[in-house]
This record gives structure tokens, C-alpha cells and sequence, in this order.
């Protein structure tokens, strides 16, 4: 008997030790961030520590995790945001369940949805685009081929199947397109980006509109090898750079990462039949278009906005949030999404202009925030 | 005629026996190119910094996943170490042939669940159900499930292969069933035990399905908590990060790799040290 | 004769009552799997029928839009889950990965019962089972980074020119990502499953077998075939079966090379497929999307299928190795 309770307190105090240890790192973290707390905390007002978690869009990633993380820990430095690229339908699926407190996402939650939780807000904090990509070899880093939302649509459908498809030269008169099959690329995971693209493409084919409609996911052509699955927009990227005559939907904040990849990107033929770029003023000029449009539950779609310059995929960026916080977390959220907002904070260029983002119009601000107030009231 | 055949069933031999030659190498080449571009890209990309940073961007280290993954071990070894060697005491000191041979197969059974049904299982009864959230304590249940057969089976045989002239030794001496086997029959099969005990670790520490959807994932160091607070792991980092498009993520998720590599290889000889020295003792 | 104190008496029962509930728990997890695997899958069965087992599309329904009633469970309108891609797909790369790993795993034994003998035996035996410990993930990588774009580049061309006579192996070879791909790095993950147990059972035939066969003027390889194998037959079935329940189950490695194919059954070799446990690795966030939780209940039946297809093969594999050898205990996961 004693050697048996010897043997198990020995392990267990083995294992307990070990895991003291383990966490001892972890504690020594906090201790350093609530002395910078002391050193820095100049305006902060939320007292206790939190963790905000966050999870979704991998289009939003790259703001969160590269700029809002490390400039929010001089704001508050008792709020220590956990971030995780994991798709747009993770992120409403995780805040829903209430797994995480933000849940990123490019789409907005469907009535179904927001009438089984009528708790859930979504709340947009900048403005987003998404373009079409391709690895064609020897085209040229600068040239922009032109394409249609309805050529798209075919392609994905595997109706159009080469590079030098007659439907795709004639929008790119006096280029020389190679005579190679496309592989085309979606996302497996749930995606805002695949909601986007597949809202584009069924404002601009009615057989994509009828057979295979819009979502986060959809039951998509089966074509084969010539739709291939990628995992998250790092996925999409990696997969367009490793396959030679492949295309694809990423969206904007990759842009950088992608076309020093070796990608080219698409002018897009927008509403009013003009083919465009996702230049800053395009994107501009679609979310303006919209603008006034935007309801108070901001649940909007800004695909195919009117206007010569509009460029036709762009969207809001929202926090899908549960108004139901208690105290501490609550006003920590709210605090955070404020100043993810404000045109000063979060929304300020130095943030929004390295991952290609724009700031929210300043007619949708204001409902964005009288959403943030509904949190924990 | 007879010369004929015999010459015939001789290169029938000699093929067969280079077939199954052949048959070996490829084994040992598969693994020895598997080990190689493992070590070879991890030796490269491992920094010895990334064991004292936390995963951040695209990159940073892999402090947090190492700690979470300790701590998921930790916690799914406290409850499975316990359960399994004990019941495997159970099964073979006091069950009846009949029920040992049920609760034997219905354990192995268990090993035979795919660990993404375990995963899901855990998701929807824990995560959700109960209400726990990405946790640790969901994370190391669900290493529990697919650990706990293993050291219940090692602990059984272990125990199955004490000479019966000890126990009745130990039962003449007037101990009962329960003092035989804390005072006597554990010692031998002790070393067993452990082998069980660290190769149920070594398997623990390579999942990852049942994790993804009852650990969640964490770019930082864990804390005490056991539930609500996710989590991260090594394995996630190899599975992730090798999609992204940058050369630092990828260095990052062949770091990982090369770290859970060494770990399972270093158990793997401990077992066979043990394994070694109890054989040398008998 | 030392008399037992009433205390140890008692202290005997709790430890007999301690050790019985520990030895209960992994009966309990069991069914507490398949019962909450079960009741989540009820909604899809009513739903679904068995279409499930035969319909080519899984298709979430329209969840921007309506929903519907159909059999009494609520669902966006046109959703419909037809898993017989997947079913499909677990079958043909598992299958595949038996067609390699068999034969293979078999010679190998053979080799490890009979042909090496001390330190090399030893040293193999640790490499083989080393190679049972590699994380799935480790497969995974490997099989991204070394096996797919060596069968894109060069095994799978050059297994196009069989596609003269075998339509299945037609090109085009794509991106690696796929059907071959996948039962190849299956193969590589049960072949240790297979050769420990296959080796444990061939070194259990009774030497007097072997030795009456060389007496009988066979050769070394004759005995081998004719006499060794035969014996072990039952429980080298049983260790297949087992290779194959663990193949059909594996996820991760599946996962990252599969080319994760939807509503698409393979039309060749090269095409990209989806398993069961894949699917459900990557479309449960998907799922919980759909406000009607119906695709989480197809999820959960697909988990039941999954579930009740390995645990008929290990019921098969463990009946055998059982009847085969006697209780053959390989020193690896199984």
C-alpha cells in the first residue's frame, strides 16, 4: 500500500511541480505586464486583467495580429488580445457559441442566425476588398489581366477551362494568353472571402445565382482537380505560388505577401461595366456608393456597388460580438472596439494602410459605435 | 528434369528473398528520408531563442505551444495514469476470466476510435454541452480517451506476465489480493508500467485531431486555468503554419516538428532502456 | 498461519471496488462516445435517410436564405447531405495504402523474423517502431513538402503510361494533392502497424514446423511461403484489419494531402478526394454556421459511420490476431 501511494504521490508531485514550472513563465509574463501597467497606464480605466480572444477572418489576421495587438498594449495594457486566423465562419460560429469574445469575420451573420441569437451584434470596423489572383508565368508582374464575374463564375464551374479561352481574350484584346487548363481555388475552411467571391459571382451569372448561391460555404462544381481546396488565405496564397497557371480569390490584406510571391492580380468589371483595380480610391468610391444605405444593424452587402471607379468586391470588416458581457469583459470589449474605430486609433492610416484597409465612412461610424454601446447594457 | 526444378524453386527462393529485402529498405528508406527532412530542415530553422518566445506575426517561437503542450500531457496523464493502472490492475488481479476478457476487448476497442470522433465527441459533450469552452481540461480529457487504453493494456500484460508462483507466495504469507500487489507484484512489472506510461505520453504528444476542436489554439503561455482559456500545441504550429506563405512560418512549423521529434525519440529510447534492463534482470 | 485484521479485509474490498471502477472507465468513454455521437446524428438520419450513405452532394443550403421543413428537422433551403464521396474516399485511399502496405509490411517481417539476427534485429525492430511513433502531423508535412510534389513531378507521369491499359491511372496529374498521395502516405503510417504484429505472430511458429519443412528438403523461402505464412494466417488478416481501421481513421496527414475534394467522386488515381475524418476536421466550423445545427447532426452521422466502419474492422482484426496467436501483443499502437 505505501509504496503504491509512495509511487502515485511521487508522480503526481513530479507532474505538479512540472506544471508549476510551466506556468511559472506564464506568471512571470503578467508580472511584466502589470508593471508596464504602473508605467504606462496614463488613460486606461478597465481595473482587472483581461483576455480578449479573437478568432476568424484570415482577411482581418493581418491587422490584428500584426498593427491592433502591439499598439493596443500601450492603450490598455491590461487587456491582452489572443488572435487566431481560422476563417470568417469559425469566427461567427466560435462568438456565437461564445468560445471567443470577437469573432472576425468579411460576412455578415444570415437572419437565420441572428433570429436563433438575437444577442449578436456585427459591427463593422473598417473597410475590406478582396482580388482575383493568378500565377501565369511570363505574363509580366505589371500587367493586370481584365475579368468578368460571369467568365469567373464559368471558370469555377470548369465551363471555362483554358487560359486562352475565347471568352477570356475577348477581355484582354492583344494579350497572349497561354493555351494551359486553369486550376482554380477556393477555400475549404468556412469563409467571409469565399462569401464575397461567391456573392459577386451570382450578381454576374444566373446559373452560378441559381445552382450554387452565396455563403461562407457552398456546395461547390464538382470539376475535379481543376477546384482545388486551400485552407485560410495563407493557404490560397501558398497554393496559387506552388501551382503554375492556377487562380484564385484572396483578400486585400495579403496583397503585399502575394504579389511578392510572384502573383499577378485582376481588373474587375464593376457594376456600371468598367474594369477596375483595388486601388485605394476604387474601394473608396464603392463603400461611399453604399454608404447611406448601411442599416442600423449594419448588415449590408457592398458587393457590385454603382459607380464608374467602384471597385465591385468590398466589404466591412466586422466583430461579430455577443451584446451579453459581464462587467469587467464588457467594458474591456467595448473599450477595444472603440478605439479599433476611432479614426485616430485603430482606424488611422498607420494601421489601416499596410494591410491595404480602409477607415469605416464617417456616416457608418457612428452606427458602428451605437452598436458597441449596446455591449454588456 | 529434377535438376530443372530444383534450380527453379532456387530462384524462386533467391526472388523471394529480394523481394522482401527490397521490401525492408523501402520501409527504412521512407522513414530515413522522413527523419532527414524533419532534421535536416529543423536543424536549419531551430533557434534555441524560439524555446523562450511566444509565437507571434508570422513567426516568434514556440514557448507557449511547448508549455501548453506540457500541460495538456500533464493534465490528461494525472487522470489516465490513475484509470489505467488501476483498471489494469483490476483486470488482471480481481476480474474473472470472463470479464477481463470483455473489459480487455472493449479497452482495445476504445484504441480502435478515430481520434477526430474522440475530438468531436469532446467539442459537443465538453466545449459546448457543458460549457467549458476551448479549454485545457477539454483538450486533456480528450488525450485521456486515446491514452487511457494504452497504459491499461501495458499495465494488464505487465502484470499478466508476474510468475503466479509469487502471488501465491505472497497469499501464503497471508497477504490478501490487495497487499500482494502493492508490496510484491508491482515491483516486477513496474518497469512495464512506465514503458506503457511514456509510450501513452509519446502518443499524447502527437495529436492533433482530437485538440483542434477542444483545446482551440493560443499565442500565449497558458495559465492555471482549466477551462475557458484556450490553449496552444506543438502539433498545431506544424499543421498551421506550414500553409503560410512566409519561409519564417515555415521555418517555425519544421522548428516544431523537430522538437516533438526529438521528444518522442527520446521516450522511445528510455522505453527501450527500460525495456532492456528489466530484461536483463530476469 | 498470520490471521488477516479485519482492517486489510476492508481496505482489500475498496481497493477491489477502486480498481473495478478504473478498470470500467474506458467502457464508460466508449459509450458515452457512441451514445452522444448517436443522439447528434438522430436529426440527420430523420433528414437524410439513407440518402445520407448514397447522395453525391453535401450541400449546406442556401443560409442567406429561407429555411424549410423536410421530415419534420428544419434546414436552409436545398440543403441535402450525401456522404458517399467521402465514404468513398476513405475506402478508395485506405484500400490503396493496403495494396502497398500489405505486401510490403509481410517481406519486412519476414525479414525481421527470420533474416537479421541481435543487435541488428534490435536496432531495426526500434526503427520500425520509431517509425509507428511519428506524429500524423510529421506525415502530413512530409507528405506537402517531399511526397506530393515528388508524385506530381515525377510518379505520377510516370504511372500515366499504365493509364493505356487502366483508365484509373489517366492523367492529368494535377497538383499531387490527392487520391495516390494520400493511400501513399497511409500505406507508410500502417505499415508498422502491420509488420510488428505480423513479426510477433511469425516468431511464435513453433521452431519443430520450420525444421520439419527444411527435413522435407524445402528451401528457406518455401518454408517461409508454405508452411510459416499459412500458419499465421488468421492473425495476419486480423493484423490488415487492424491497419486498415487505423487507416480509415487518420486524419491530419489525410487532411493536409488530400486536396480536400467536395461532391466529387474520384475519376482517377490523381483526383482529389476527402475522407470521413477529414471532413469532419474541416467543415465542423463550416457547420456551425447553419443556424438549424443540422449540418453539425450530418457531421455527427458521418463521425457514426466512420465509427461503426472501424470498429467492424477492429472487431474482425482483434477476433483474428485472438483466435490466430495466442493474445499477440505488439509493442506499437494499434
Amino acid at each position: 500500500m505505501n509504496q503504491v501511494v509512495k509511487w502515485i504521490s511521487v508522480t503526481a508531485s513530479a507532474a505538479a511541480l512540472i506544471s508549476v514550472v510551466g506556468c511559472g513563465t506564464g506568471a512571470g509574463n503578467n508580472a511584466t505586464n502589470a508593471n508596464n501597467a504602473t508605467n504606462t497606464a496614463g488613460g486606461g480605466t478597465s481595473s482587472a486583467q483581461v483576455t480578449l480572444n479573437e478568432t476568424g477572418s484570415s482577411l482581418l489576421y493581418p491587422l490584428f495580429n500584426s498593427q491592433w495587438i502591439s499598439a493596443y498594449k500601450s492603450v490598455d495594457p491590461n487587456v491582452t488580445i489572443n488572435a487566431a486566423s481560422t476563417g470568417s465562419g469559425k469566427g461567427i460560429s466560435e462568438a456565437v457559441a461564445g468560445t471567443v469574445q470577437i469573432g472576425a469575420s468579411d460576412a455578415y451573420m444570415s437572419n437565420a442566425l441572428m433570429s436563433a441569437n438575437p444577442s449578436m451584434l456585427n459591427i463593422p470596423l473598417a473597410v475590406s476588398a478582396q482580388q482575383v489572383m493568378y500565377n501565369i508565368p511570363g505574363l509580366g508582374a505589371d500587367k493586370h489581366l481584365n475579368l468578368s464575374g460571369d467568365v469567373l463564375a464559368q471558370i469555377y464551374m470548369g465551363e471555362i477551362k483554358k487560359w486562352n479561352d475565347p471568352k477570356i481574350a475577348a477581355l484582354n484584346p492583344g494579350v497572349q494568353l497561354p493555351n494551359q487548363p486553369i486550376t482554380a481555388i477556393r477555400r475549404s475552411d468556412a469563409s467571409g472571402d469565399t462569401f464575397l467571391f461567391t456573392q459577386y459571382l451570382s450578381d454576374s451569372n444566373s446559373e452560378w445565382k441559381s445552382k450554387y448561391k452565396y455563403s461562407t460555404q457552398i456546395s461547390w462544381p464538382a470539376i475535379g482537380n481543376s477546384l482545388i481546396g486551400a485552407t485560410g488565405n495563407a493557404g490560397v496564397v501558398t497554393e496559387l505560388a506552388n501551382t503554375k497557371y492556377s487562380i484564385g480569390y484572396v483578400g486585400i490584406s495579403w496583397l503585399d505577401k502575394a504579389t511578392a510571391k510572384g502573383l499577378g492580380y485582376a481588373a474587375l468589371k464593376n457594376h456600371d461595366g468598367k474594369f477596375v483595380l483595388p486601388t485605394k480610391e476604387n474601394i473608396q468610391a464603392a463603400a461611399n456608393a453604399e454608404a447611406d444605405k448601411v442599416p442600423s444593424d449594419e448588415r449590408i452587402s457592398l458587393i457590385d456597388a454603382p459607380g464608374a471607379n467602384s471597385y465591385p468586391i468590398v466589404n466591412f470588416e466586422y466583430a461579430i460580438v455577443n451584446s451579453k458581457q459581464s462587467g469587467d469583459m464588457a467594458s474591456a470589449l467595448k473599450k477595444f472596439l472603440k478605439w479599433a474605430i476611432d479614426p485616430k486609433g485603430g482606424n488611422s492610416a498607420q494601421y489601416m494602410d499596410p494591410v491595404h484597409f480602409l477607415p469605416l465612412p464617417a456616416s457608418v461610424e457612428p452606427k458602428s459605435e451605437a452598436q458597441i454601446n449596446k455591449i454588456g447594457g | 528434369m529434377m535438376k530443372q526444378r530444383r534450380k527453379r524453386r532456387k530462384v524462386g527462393g533467391c526472388i523471394g528473398w529480394t523481394v522482401a529485402w527490397l521490401a525492408a529498405a523501402l520501409v527504412l528508406f521512407s522513414l530515413a528520408d522522413m527523419v532527414y527532412t524533419i532534421l535536416w530542415n529543423g536543424i536549419k530553422s531551430f533557434r534555441i531563442s524560439m524555446l523562450f518566445t511566444i509565437t507571434s506575426g508570422n513567426a516568434g517561437g514556440l514557448e507557449n505551444a511547448i508549455l501548453g503542450t506540457l500541460y495538456l500531457i500533464v493534465l490528461s496523464i494525472i487522470i489516465a495514469a490513475p484509470l489505467g493502472i488501476l483498471g489494469g490492475i483490476y483486470v488482471s488481479e480481481f476480474a474473472s476470466s470472463r470479464i477481463a476478457g470483455v473489459i480487455r476487448f472493449l479497452t482495445e476497442v476504445l484504441s480502435g476510435v478515430p481520434s477526430i470522433v474522440i475530438g468531436y465527441f469532446g467539442y459537443l459533450f465538453m466545449v459546448l454541452r457543458w460549457g467549458w469552452g476551448f479549454s485545457a481540461l477539454a483538450g486533456g480529457i480528450a488525450l485521456t480517451i486515446i491514452m487511457l487504453p494504452y497504459i491499461l493494456r501495458t499495465t494488464e500484460s505487465s502484470l499478466m506476465q508476474v510468475p503466479m508462483a509469487q502471488r501465491e507466495a505472497a497469499w501464503g504469507l497471508g497477504m490478501t489480493r490487495f497487499q500482494a500487489v502493492t508490496k510484491v507484484i508491482w515491483r516486477p512489472a513496474a518497469g512495464g508500467i512506465a514503458t506503457g506510461v511514456l509510450l501513452a505520453v509519446a502518443i499524447g504528444l502527437g495529436e492533433t485531431a482530437p485538440l483542434l476542436y477542444t483545446a482551440g489554439w493560443s499565442t500565449y503561455n497558458p495559465s492555471l486555468a482549466l477551462t475557458h482559456h484556450q490553449i496552444g500545441y506543438l502539433t498545431y504550429i506544424v499543421w498551421s503554419y506550414i500553409d503560410m506563405p512566409y519561409t519564417e512560418s515555415h521555418a517555425l512549423a519544421y522548428s516544431a516538428a523537430f522538437v516533438l521529434l526529438m521528444v518522442i525519440l527520446f521516450i522511445h529510447l528510455v522505453v527501450r532502456a527500460i525495456v532492456q534492463r528489466t530484461m536483463v534482470k530476469h | 498461519m498470520r490471521k488477516v485484521s479485519s482492517a486489510s479485509k476492508t481496505a482489500d474490498k475498496v481497493f477491489r471496488v477502486a480498481t473495478g471502477l478504473c478498470a470500467s472507465s474506458p467502457v464508460l468513454f466508449l459509450v458515452a462516445i457512441g451514445i452522444v455521437v448517436f443522439i447528434e446524428s438522430v436529426p440527420s438520419i430523420k433528414f437524410m435517410g439513407w440518402h445520407f450513405l448514397t447522395g453525391t452532394q453535401w450541400n449546406l443550403g442556401d443560409m442567406y436564405g429561407n429555411l424549410e421543413v423536410k421530415n419534420g428537422v428544419s434546414a436552409p433551403a436545398g440543403a441535402t447531405y450525401g456522404a458517399l464521396p467521402y465514404i468513398v474516399g476513405t475506402l478508395a485511399s485506405s484500400v490503396i495504402a493496403l495494396l502497398i502496405a500489405v505486401p510490403v509490411a509481410i517481406f519486412t517481417a519476414i525479414i525481421l523474423a527470420y533474416r537479421v539476427r541481435g543487435p541488428v534485429k534490435t536496432v531495426l525492430s526500434i526503427l520500425v517502431e520509431l517509425l509507428a511513433g511519428i506524429p500524423s502531423v510529421v506525415f502530413g508535412l512530409w507528405g506537402v513538402i517531399v511526397l506530393a510534389p515528388w508524385v506530381a513531378q515525377f510518379f505520377g507521369p510516370l504511372l500515366t503510361h499504365l493509364g493505356v491499359v487502366i483508365p484509373f491511372f489517366r492523367g492529368p496529374v494535377g497538383t499531387g494533392m490527392g487520391l495516390l498521395s494520400s493511400g501513399l502516405i497511409l500505406a507508410l503510417m500502417i505499415v508498422p502497424i502491420i509488420t510488428a504484429t505480423t513479426r510477433d505472430l511469425l516468431e511464435q511458429v513453433p521452431i519443430l514446423y520450420r525444421e520439419g519443412g527444411i527435413g522435407l528438403g524445402m528451401t528457406n523461402w518455401e518454408v517461409v511461403r508454405k508452411i510459416c505464412l499459412p500458419y499465421v494466417k488468421d492473425g495476419l488478416i486480423g493484423a490488415v484489419a487492424l491497419g486498415w481501421g487505423r487507416a480509415m481513421g487518420e486524419t491530419m496527414a489525410v487532411l493536409m494531402v488530400s486536396g480536400s475534394a467536395i461532391n466529387y467522386l474520384p475519376h482517377s488515381i490523381f483526383s482529389p478526394i476527402s475522407t470521413m475524418a477529414a471532413v469532419i476536421a474541416d467543415q465542423l466550423d463550416s457547420a456551425l454556421t447553419d443556424a438549424t445545427h443540422l449540418a453539425v447532426h450530418a457531421l455527427a452521422e458521418l463521425a457514426l459511420v466512420l465509427m461503426l466502419l472501424t470498429l467492424i474492422t477492429n472487431f474482425l482484426a482483434r477476433w483474428l490476431v485472438h483466435r490466430g496467436g495466442q493474445r499477440v501483443r505488439s509493442g506499437v499502437r494499434a
